[in-house]
């Protein structure tokens, strides 16, 4: 008896974990918003730029505890998706530079972190939680949302990002 | 007056002044008949001619909630809380609030009016919901009366998850009353972005609506656990900041 109530709890865990790294579809039939910033170092980018590649758009900011637990998987998740033509785009949400870069001397990021001080692509990709993701696919279209901080290095998703990568 | 009869003095009078403000803003609870329920309010009584009357779901129980509430009774302005969920037997979530009927609310409203008092409405969140569907109702079935305003803290009133490159959809009762409203929206949150979009909806039926933006805080910042500095200060001063949110308010009736 209680090791079935054991593996019973166990499985309801393991369900909680799945569905927490769930990616919800995009089923909405909209283009995808314009998003061109420029990054910490003074970089240029534009998200037209990135066709042929699977991009992860994230919307995050510092004083966000998730956003700030997640991004060592996202260094995590860069070198996980191995040849398949990647980016992440992080979009701070109307913080200073100083701040910023306050944060990536700690937390040490190893992917672009591009700045909105004005906040106009938050309003344009109608961002109302921090983090929020979405997944962008080689032809430029948004393909799944996810909201809220997951674990980005696991099996689950790089499976799936790579997935969307060869279709 | 000798130094015996001094002493004797300011100990009768400070307990007598003790004794006359535990009364005062003693917490008495009122049940009244709202539709086919009951609702209990935690009544912080006030001698002044404002009363607010605030949509906390989880009862109030937040400890900030009320000492805010109690520090605003102490400054002459009544504060109502009323139980909502318990009245309705409904659990602590979300989900919870479309089950709270607008027959319930418009009650709570009218029972306030009856004080004779100005009546101002307070909630956050997507309680703010709330507000917006007992006003709406209340000002049409009050065509003659209005009420003072609301103040809509850190509203969530999107229809449904917002979509990129689209405009946002809110609750049908969003843009319904002509209740005069201030948002409130912390610096520290993405929903700051989307405050002007959310004030042209709630003036589609004439409510004069002003937003402000509160330095360093995020959402919620009276709710957090993990409240930074810069929250912990404005928690401290909650009564304060919504004197001033009544004070915007008041000025708008004044230039009405």
């Amino acid at each position: 008896m209680i090791k079935s109530l054991f593996l019973i709890a166990l499985s309801f865990c393991l369900t909680l974990n799945a569905q927490a790294a769930n990616l919800k579809p995009f089923t909405a039939n909209t283009p995808t918003p314009a998003l061109k910033l420029t990054d910490l170092h003074g970089k240029h980018h534009d998200l037209k730029d990135y066709k042929g590649k699977v991009v992860l758009v994230q919307f995050w900011a510092t004083y966000c505890g998730p956003c700030k637990k997640e991004m060592p998987s996202m260094n995590k998740m860069r070198s996980k998706m191995g040849d398949t033509p990647f980016k992440i785009l992080a979009v701070d949400m109307g913080e200073t530079e100083a701040e910023v870069k306050q944060f990536v001397k700690e937390v040490k990021p190893e992917f672009s972190i591009l700045m909105d001080e004005s906040g106009q692509s938050i309003n344009d990709w109608q961002v109302f939680a921090a983090p929020s993701n979405f997944i962008i696919d080689p032809a430029g279209n948004i393909r799944y949302t996810l909201f809220g901080g997951v674990e980005w290095d696991s099996d689950e998703l790089i499976n799936k990002l790579k997935a969307l990568a060869i279709n | 007056m000798n130094l015996k009869t001094l002493i004797t003095f300011l100990v009768v009078s400070t307990v007598a002044t003790l004794s006359n403000t535990s009364l005062l803003f003693a917490n008495e609870v009122k049940t009244i008949e709202a539709g086919d329920t009951e609702i209990d309010i935690r009544i912080f009584p006030a001698t002044g001619n404002t009363l607010l009357l605030g949509f906390p779901c989880d009862e109030g129980k937040s400890i900030a909630e009320e000492k805010t509430a109690r520090s605003l009774a102490e400054d002459g302005i009544e504060v109502w809380m009323p139980d909502m969920l318990s009245g309705f037997m409904l659990p602590k979530v979300r989900s919870s609030l479309s089950n709270i009927t607008t027959d319930a609310l418009t009650a709570l409203i009218d029972e306030a009016t009856k004080t004779g008092k100005k009546v101002y409405l307070i909630a956050s969140g997507p309680d703010t919901e709330l507000v917006l569907r007992g006003a709406s109702n209340w000002e049409t079935l009050n065509k003659n009366s209005s009420l003072a305003g609301a103040v809509l803290m850190f509203p969530r009133l999107f229809k449904d998850t917002p979509v990129p490159g689209k405009k946002p959809e809110y609750k049908t009762v969003v843009g319904e009353t002509k209740l005069p409203i201030l948002l409130l929206e912390g610096e520290r949150t993405p929903n700051r972005w989307g405050i002007n979009s959310l004030s042209h909806e709630l003036q589609k039926n004439g409510s004069p609506v002003k937003s402000k933006i509160i330095p360093n805080v995020r959402g919620y910042f009276f709710k957090r656990l993990d409240a930074n500095r810069s929250e912990d200060v404005v928690t401290s001063q909650m009564a304060g900041l919504i004197k001033v949110s009544l004070f915007y308010l008041q000025e708008n009736n004044t230039h009405d």
